[in-house]
């Protein structure tokens, strides 16, 4: 039950990393790219919580929270720059 | 399984860093840049080193964007 659930995660982890870079080659404005950096973001941030899990090590969720902590600052600075502001 | 998942990062890594040098706008190239970094600290938390992720994902993705950003805002007043 566990393994299944688990190969759905990555199955579901793997397309969204497709898609994502997808949009980041196709993307027409910088907001597209932004918008795909920022799904990578959270994307990755489930990588290393599912990482941790299928490793053993739960210290690896430590690196996930120190990301999700810090993840905003790149799309916040982009997002400053856009309007002028940075 | 996770070998599938090291050749999709690793993919990914060599996509954003083609991207970060032959895009034409220079915003999305620094954001390609730090989607590279974005990418490089993923791998090294399964490559079993978690404080060179911790490093990376501060430096490499949040403040080095913010700082070719502010140099970008310095150095050019139309873009």
């Amino acid at each position: 039950m566990a393994d299944t659930l688990l190969t759905i995660a990555l199955v579901l982890i793997a397309l969204s990393i497709v898609f994502g870079i997808l949009r980041l080659i196709l993307g027409h404005t910088t907001v597209d790219r932004v918008i795909a950096i920022d799904l990578l973001t959270v994307v990755s941030i489930a990588i290393i919580a599912l990482y941790a899990h299928y490793a053993g090590r739960f210290i690896y969720l430590d690196v996930a929270l120190v990301y999700g902590l810090l993840s905003f600052l790149g799309v916040l600075a982009v997002a400053r720059f856009l309007e002028k502001g940075l | 399984m996770i070998e599938i998942l090291m050749i999709i990062l690793c993919t990914g890594i060599l996509v954003s860093g083609i991207l970060a040098v032959r895009l034409d706008s220079l915003v999305g190239a620094v954001v390609s840049a730090g989607l590279a970094s974005l990418f490089a600290s993923v791998t090294y938390v399964i490559l079993a080193a978690p404080d060179v992720a911790m490093t990376e994902a501060s430096i490499g993705s949040a403040l080095s964007t913010a700082i070719f950003l502010y140099a970008l805002r310095r150095t050019r007043e139309d873009d």
